[in-house]
């Protein structure tokens, strides 16, 4: 069968168009108004048909199939709410229930668990049972970064696809047979890679959850958003989960873009919220003395800086820029520098000296640890300015810039020898730092300006592929920050 | 808006006039003081604080926190009543348990009183029978922080563990897990 | 032993000796015993005469054989669907003899072992492959060393290996030993296992025939299936045919047990009749006790109660049409003394026990009924659970990747309907 050759089918009366070798729960996913339940079947891997929650009538079919490894074939008339059907999906949840523990208060999942939602949507019934449950090891240390409950686990097997075909560690399997049989690791293994976290994501109940974000918050005081993960050059979609009321962000998931990150996201992108929080933030601009400034104060003493420098005349002007903002803002600061100078300042851009730029692991994760290196490349390419790349900031001490101008790496941990490159700058005669990081690192340069973080601001972002992304702007986590654009326009 | 014009009648002015009223209820105080005095009627009048009220048994009082049979706290930190509360004046963080048996306890379980409405809807949302509503209600104070009500408060305050002694333990069995909880897989084991 | 008692469809009870032909002969195992009985001709002639592979389907075919193991499906059907063009296939055999009350395809290997190496070879030949194992149960310690020993002496004999009897076929055979898991007779159980997977069936499509072991075609057959082919090889379809009912040729080996006089292993020819087996090949019940209800086909057939027993005659259809299956051929007798209770208790813990746990139903179904049925044989049951026994029963039914949650489900609905009187006097 060809690729192109399509298959025509009703679900549910509706009509759909699949290609061939298509499965039912594909057209149905694509038909997209209609649901059926199911568990173990995960778009991102292979088929188990384990579950047997997504059952469906075919006309003409004795009995009920699994609609996750039954092939569409012409003219197919399936029904996902028939009677029987219905009764199928009550009693198949009732199976998964029946030895799960119910310690949904103390279960983090509780609020996105798989089993509550159909539990609303397709179950609703009293419970039969009446026997004693069948008791499971809880709460296991199974690595770094997740713990294990092998009772609520309802043995769908995507954790260990998940292992086996996309990172190919194959850490887990499934022990024992009947209803003692329990997932869990092999003798002395643990579960060590990048893409950890994936497994409490795809887990459709409890049995995995993160070590992080452990008893942290209830899922349902979280405010879902969706952004542009800033780790590395991939530029992963995510969906970033704020406290509503408190703005504290708690964790970030992969959002689904076949584009780019396909389903998964790496544990490195997954740590990318912790500069986001107001405990680790610069919140106000600081002088060389590191006492606060109010913005109107610190806008003026930018303004007076650059004045000091512009004429033709006057000594050198240093744009350093790291290629973790966004388009708009490289533009902005560039172009607002060469406006008050007169003259276009010397461009720098500042790359990590350890960085592996070219490294990948086959995943996702690429060494480049900037989200806009390709966009930073195309906005200079745009203004016409040929910049100097500088592996740390040596090359912009040498310089004898009488000011540089810094817009400083947001992930501060993408940059290992900040330190040592600050010290650089601390030599300079005048230096404005543009950072969004509380930490001493930059203390004592001539002027410090927070900055906002990717959830806060809208702009584009390019991935190392050339694909344009769009952050979309969260409410701030101080009302009183200012975004560059906002600042340059006071000064 | 609209506006209601209502014209006075003249011929009941008289009678539900102020001082027609206010004679008639002169008269039922003087009615009523008469016959308490002469004993001829019981008063409802309680001599407080020397004399206690006793409200009945479903007086929604000031909160305290139950306890396992152990003595330990029986919340699990579920988040439940924070999140069922209307005045939002519950504050939870949730930790790890060093007790093997139940994962998840409260670090820190505070309630702000003054913004407590006493509706009650958290004793209704606990699913495991560790916040309730006692009959304490005389609760006033001067000290600051006695506003907040600390986890230690809820749990240990005289008034409770003297006024209700056994009765603060329940002893409902659903967030006590069984024993077999330890992993029997080799090389992975409980934290 | 083997033998019917009398005369039966106008022919005699010693030619109704396809299988079981070496029973009663003096040290039979060995390839010489065997070679004297006609052993290795019909391999031999196959081989010299050169025929098409695909008559030799064919013959199976017309033979109407069909799959000893339980499920009955058409041998030479199933040979068929392998591709031609595929280079690498495989053929396993299915000495995973697990079914409760099952004990055929042991027998054949303590009598004749080669007849199976000599029908393997046959059947590889037929459909076109090099290699070949017998997969089997691990508790079987001393059939393992029987049937390596034939393979052996098969090899020895020039019967096994490469270019066999100068015809330019190859084929080699191993035995591997599975770990006592019921579930691994279920062919892609097997096929897991095989490969050093847990044993648990594989979801179909596809099927082994198309994607097997390690994703090559390959077809799995029964012990007893592959033994009588060489038989049919030598005499033709026609004359299998002239055996069993139009659906059902053949003989078929019956294990019968439970309390009778003469339990053991029999050759039948099928439709034969069930209540005559029990009462002449069996000897009757002890002690003159009455019959209550017969498991038909192992432990994953639904009980036929006395009353029906009447009219069952041993062959695909009929059991089929009463609701029950013929499966492996293992004939249980249950007399009144034993309450159905305990049975169902007895059956519900072994289907708990073996359940592989992979789909849901069957996992919690099994071990959900094990529970319900221990605690209604001790007497903590009431009414509602055995409604509830039939309730699950028919939910786990029909609804996961492999038989077994119909094998569990059939004998449970079986017994609460057909015996609810039985439940009522033990409720606590």
């Amino acid at each position: 069968m060809s690729q192109e050759q399509s298959v025509q089918l009703t679900v549910d009366g509706r009509e759909v168009s699949v290609p061939a070798g298509s499965t039912i729960m594909e057209a149905v996913r694509k038909l997209g108004e209609i649901e059926v339940p199911h568990f173990c079947w995960h778009p991102g891997l292979s088929v188990a048909g384990v579950c047997r929650f997504c059952m469906v009538k075919i006309e003409g079919v004795p009995k009920l199939q699994i609609a996750c490894n039954t092939e569409v074939r012409e003219g197919m008339a399936v029904d996902t709410i028939a009677a029987d059907v219905k009764e199928a999906h009550k009693w198949a949840l009732e199976f998964h229930l029946i030895n799960h523990p119910l310690d949904c208060p103390i279960c983090d999942q509780a609020g996105e668990c798989e089993l509550q939602n159909y539990y609303m949507k397709v179950g609703k019934y009293t419970s039969q049972m009446d026997e004693d449950k069948v008791l499971k090891p809880k709460a296991l240390d199974v690595g770094d970064t997740l713990v294990l409950d092998t009772e609520r686990c309802i043995l769908c097997s995507r954790c260990v696809r998940f292992e086996d075909e996309i990172t190919k560690t194959s850490t887990l399997g499934i022990f024992n047979r009947g209803d003692r049989a329990v997932i869990g690791t092999f003798p002395d293994r643990r579960i060590q890679h990048n893409y950890s976290y994936n497994l409490a994501d795809i887990c459709p109940v409890g049995a995995f959850t993160a070590k992080d974000f452990r008893f942290q918050c209830r899922v349902w005081f979280l405010k879902e958003s969706e952004s542009i993960c800033p780790g590395c050059s991939t530029g992963c979609n995510v969906k970033v989960f704020q406290n509503g009321n408190s703005r504290e962000y708690f964790r970030l998931k992969p959002l689904e873009n076949p584009e780019v990150n396909g389903h998964w996201m790496c544990d490195y992108g997954r740590t990318q919220f912790e500069h986001l929080n107001v405990k680790d933030r610069l919140v106000s601009p600081l002088g060389a003395d590191n006492s606060a400034l109010s913005w109107s104060d610190a806008a003026a003493r930018f303004g007076e800086l650059v004045k000091s420098q512009a004429g033709a005349d006057n000594g050198k002007v240093a744009l350093v820029l790291t290629p973790q903002h966004t388009n708009e803002e490289f533009s902005a600061i560039f172009s607002h520098l060469k406006s008050q100078l007169g003259r276009e300042p010397e461009v720098f851009v500042w790359r990590e000296a350890t960085e592996e730029r070219d490294s990948f692991d086959g995943i996702l994760f690429r060494g480049d640890r900037n989200p806009n290196t390709r966009g930073l490349e195309d906005t200079l390419k745009e203004l016409g300015v040929s910049a100097k790349e500088c592996s740390g900031l040596k090359d912009v001490g040498l310089s004898q810039a009488q000011l540089a101008v810094v817009l400083g790496p947001e992930v501060e941990r993408a940059y290992p020898s900040l330190e040592t490159d600050l010290a650089v700058l601390r030599e300079m005669p005048a230096v404005v730092y543009f950072g969004n990081h509380r930490s001493q690192a930059a203390a004592g340069l001539s002027l410090r300006v927070p900055t906002l973080v990717f959830t806060e601001k809208e702009g584009t972002y390019v991935n190392h592929a050339g694909l344009k992304q769009t952050l979309k702007a969260n409410a701030r986590v101080m009302p009183s920050l200012k975004s560059l654009t906002e600042f340059l326009g006071g000064a | 808006m609209a506006v209601v014009n209502v014209t006075r009648n003249p011929e009941k002015s008289l009678k539900n006039g102020y001082l027609a009223t206010s004679l008639v209820g002169l008269g039922t105080t003087l009615k009523t003081f008469t016959k308490q005095l002469f004993r001829l009627e019981e008063s409802n009048t309680v001599q407080w604080p020397e004399v206690e009220y006793k409200y009945s048994d479903r007086f929604k009082g000031a909160h305290f926190l139950t306890k396992r049979p152990d003595g330990k706290v029986r919340c699990t930190a579920c988040f439940l009543c924070a999140t069922n509360c209307p005045a939002q004046c519950i504050t939870i963080v949730a930790g790890e348990s060093p007790d093997k048996g139940v994962e998840k306890y409260p670090v820190r379980f505070e309630i702000d009183i003054l913004r407590c409405v006493f509706c009650g809807y958290c004793e209704e949302a606990c699913p495991v029978d560790a916040i309730r509503m006692g009959h304490e209600y005389s609760m006033a104070g001067l000290a600051e922080d006695k506003w907040v009500y600390t986890k230690d408060y809820l749990l240990n305050r005289e008034a409770i563990t003297q006024t209700l002694g056994e009765k603060q333990v329940s002893e409902k069995d659903e967030n006590v897990k069984h024993d077999s909880v330890e992993s029997g897989l080799p090389g992975i084991h409980r934290k | 032993m083997p033998l019917i008692k009398r005369e039966y469809n106008g022919k005699s009870p010693e030619d109704f000796r396809l299988v079981l032909d070496f029973e009663g002969m003096e040290n039979p195992q060995g390839i010489d015993a065997y070679k004297s009985k006609k052993g290795y001709e019909a391999l031999t002639a196959v081989l010299k005469e050169k025929r098409k592979p695909d008559d030799l389907i064919q013959l199976v075919k017309d033979s109407g054989l069909r799959g000893r193991g339980g499920a009955g499906f058409p041998t030479g059907l199933k040979w068929g669907f392998v591709p031609k063009d595929a280079p690498e296939k495989y053929l396993l055999c299915n000495f995973d003899e697990g079914e409760p009350g099952t004990y055929k395809d042991r027998y054949i290997t303590e009598i004749s072992p080669h007849m199976l190496v000599e029908g393997m070879v046959i059947s590889a030949y037929a459909f076109g492959a090099a290699k070949s194992y017998v997969y089997l149960r691990g508790e079987f310690y001393d059939e393992i060393g029987w049937t390596e020993k034939a393979i052996r002496e098969a090899y020895d004999a020039g019967f096994l290996g490469e270019n066999i009897l100068g015809s330019g076929f190859t084929h080699h055979m191993d035995v591997y030993t599975g770990s006592g898991a019921y579930i691994c007779g279920e062919e892609t159980a097997m096929i897991s296992s095989l490969e050093g997977k847990k044993g648990q069936p594989k979801l179909k499509p596809p099927f082994p025939a198309v994607a097997g072991y390690l994703g090559k075609p390959t077809v799995v057959n029964n012990v007893e299936t592959l033994a009588v082919v060489p038989w049919i090889v030598r005499n033709g379809a026609e004359a299998y045919r002239a055996f069993g009912t139009e659906k059902s040729p053949g003989t078929k080996l019956f294990n019968l047990s439970g309390p009778v006089k003469n339990p053991g292993c029999f050759e039948v020819p099928l439709g034969y009749p069930l209540k005559r087996f029990i009462e002449e090949e069996g000897g009757g019940l002890l002690d003159g006790k009455k019959l209550k209800a017969v498991i038909p086909g192992g432990a994953s057939a639904p009980v036929l109660t006395a009353e029906e027993v009447e009219n069952i005659t041993l062959d695909y259809e009929c059991l089929q049409a009463a609701g029950s299956m013929l499966g492996s051929g293992a004939v249980i007798v249950i007399p009144e003394d034993v309450s159905m209770v305990d049975v169902l208790d007895n059956l519900m813990h072994f289907f708990k026990s073996e359940s592989c746990g992979q789909c849901t139903p069957c996992r919690e179904g099994t071990g959900w009924l094990g529970s319900m049925a221990h605690s209604l044989a001790a007497g903590h049951g009431q009414a509602s659970d055995v409604e509830r026994v039939a309730a699950i029963a028919s939910q786990m039914a029909g609804k996961t990747i492999c038989a077994f949650s119909d094998a569990a489900a059939g004998p449970a609905m079986s017994i609460v309907q057909k015996f609810p009187h039985e439940f009522q006097s033990r409720f606590g």
